[in-house]
């Protein structure tokens, strides 16, 4: 069930990019789009409901926008960057997964982009010298970005062939699921390993601006990485859990 | 003697999944068979979703023998919700719609749809969640080691009720049926108590009783578990 704010009946997504993320190791995807929202301040438009979500509720997961309620699927905007990022706050329950795939696919296959953000095991990583990025698109992405996909200084992006990516959960899939309908789509995961993984979250934000600098425009200025802004959310205090108490010891 | 598993590092094969399911599995896993509602012979006739003044939601684990002791008391059980021991509530003269859920998250999104229809019609609707201690999350956790009980609310403006802060969210029906209202613009009053004793006794029970009443919830003034069997561990 789609929920949309301000009495909006459909979501327009053309010229759109849709950015969403895989529930994968270290929820490195999930971490990533939460960067993403926050430091863009985007605006929440809406959420969708499935028996494969888990219903969540609380309290709003941004500083931004204070008053928002934080629910297990949640749609953001960038009307300006013309920009949506989806954000998943549970894990899907697997029976339920097939239809709600292709209800996630028939909503956003109207836009320009879809870019879905992975992760995979780092042990799965066979040859330690290569890039820790893999990158998979469709024939229809690889020609609207054939100048940075082709230019090996820009994007040092190993393509992946296989036919499974390990700890990305659903990501192969729901990618397989867009390329069907024709969408121009990616998919980008980095090889990484369960533990702190807001690090690893901002390094997949940085790496899809080297992509998508057009509408991301993360960079402060014309300095390196150094200047690149990233805001944390407020969702993050006690990503590990309360301080140890001092009566254990 | 050995400690089986001490020390190995144990990396889960997928967090996309809350069933247990493998990646590589889910693609060949059959449509899942629709939950129903198990509408109870006496109301067998009558499946059409009740408009209520007041529906109240209350979900935890082990949850069911304190929901239906202190706030089913005059009330016609309806159905039997496809959540463990969950079950629908009537009270007619008090027009009081009671969900009393189990805590089981793997159906709670399609025991949501079910009890959809039934969110709608409600003028009115509280959300109780109970959920122990140990998963509240606060920078100042030391100052809550000896509290029975923290209460806490999502967006109820409510003066003595301290609001919910991130990292803590509920999840479950409560959280469907209160993020549903929420969105609809509808009435909602949505609370979660963690509590250091579940299932509750008669002490953790207080603060939930407290605040059912100060929200206006019939209920009983007190709540006496069900006795269990001795322990066998002394003589």
């Amino acid at each position: 069930m789609l929920f949309l704010k301000e009495k909006r009946s459909t979501l327009d997504l053309t010229e759109y990019t849709v950015i969403l993320p895989s529930i994968c190791v270290g929820n490195a995807a999930q971490l990533a789009c939460d960067l993403l929202i926050a430091s863009k301040k985007l605006r929440r438009i809406g959420s969708l409901t499935h028996p494969a979500l888990i219903p969540v509720y609380g309290p709003s997961a941004y500083q931004h926008e204070p008053n928002e309620k934080v629910s297990s699927c949640e749609l953001y905007e960038g009307a300006e960057d013309k920009l949506l990022v989806v954000q998943f706050r549970a894990p899907w329950i697997a029976r339920h997964t097939g239809s709600f795939q292709q209800e996630l696919v028939e909503l956003l296959k109207g836009a320009r982009r879809v870019v879905i953000l992975s992760g995979s095991f780092g042990f799965e990583r066979r040859v330690i010298e290569e890039s820790p990025w893999a990158y998979r698109a469709s024939d229809n992405f690889k020609e609207i970005h054939a100048a940075q996909l082709g230019n090996a200084e820009l994007i040092k992006w190993k393509e992946h062939t296989g036919e499974a990516i390990y700890g990305g959960g659903n990501a192969l899939q729901l990618y397989k699921a867009f390329d069907e309908k024709n969408v121009a789509v990616m998919l980008l995961f980095r090889y990484l390993l369960e533990g702190d993984n807001s690090t690893d979250a901002s390094l997949i934000v940085k790496e899809l601006n080297e992509l998508c600098e057009d509408f991301l425009q993360l960079r402060s200025g014309s300095g390196g990485d150094s200047s690149f802004k990233l805001t944390v959310p407020k969702s993050w205090n006690l990503l590990f859990g309360n301080d140890i108490t001092e009566l254990l010891f | 003697m050995s400690c089986p598993g001490f020390g190995e590092l144990n990396i889960p094969s997928s967090r996309a999944f809350w069933d247990d399911c493998e990646e590589d599995e889910f693609e060949n896993m059959k449509p899942a068979e629709k939950l129903q509602l198990k509408f109870d012979v006496e109301s067998a006739g009558d499946v059409a979703p009740v408009a209520s003044d007041l529906l109240v939601v209350i979900e935890g684990p082990h949850v069911t023998h304190f929901a239906t002791t202190v706030l089913a008391k005059d009330s016609k059980r309806l159905c039997s919700i496809p959540a463990k021991t969950s079950s629908l509530h009537w009270n007619a003269s008090s027009k009081q719609l009671l969900a009393i859920l189990e805590d089981d998250l793997s159906s709670s999104g399609e025991v949501t749809e079910l009890l959809l229809p039934y969110a709608k019609l409600a003028k009115n609707v509280v959300t109780l969640t109970l959920k122990p201690k140990v998963e509240f999350k606060s920078e100042e956790i030391q100052f809550y080691s000896d509290h029975v009980a923290i209460v806490r609310g999502v967006g109820v403006n409510q003066k003595d009720i301290t609001e919910l802060e991130a990292p803590n969210f509920i999840a479950g029906v409560a959280a469907g049926i209160a993020s549903w209202r929420d969105q609809e613009e509808l009435p909602v009053s949505s609370f979660v108590i963690y509590t250091d004793k579940l299932p509750l006794d008669s002490t953790a029970a207080q603060p939930v009783l407290k605040l059912l009443k100060s929200v206006g919830v019939t209920c009983n003034s007190s709540y006496i578990p069900p006795r269990k069997e001795s322990s066998y561990l002394y003589m």
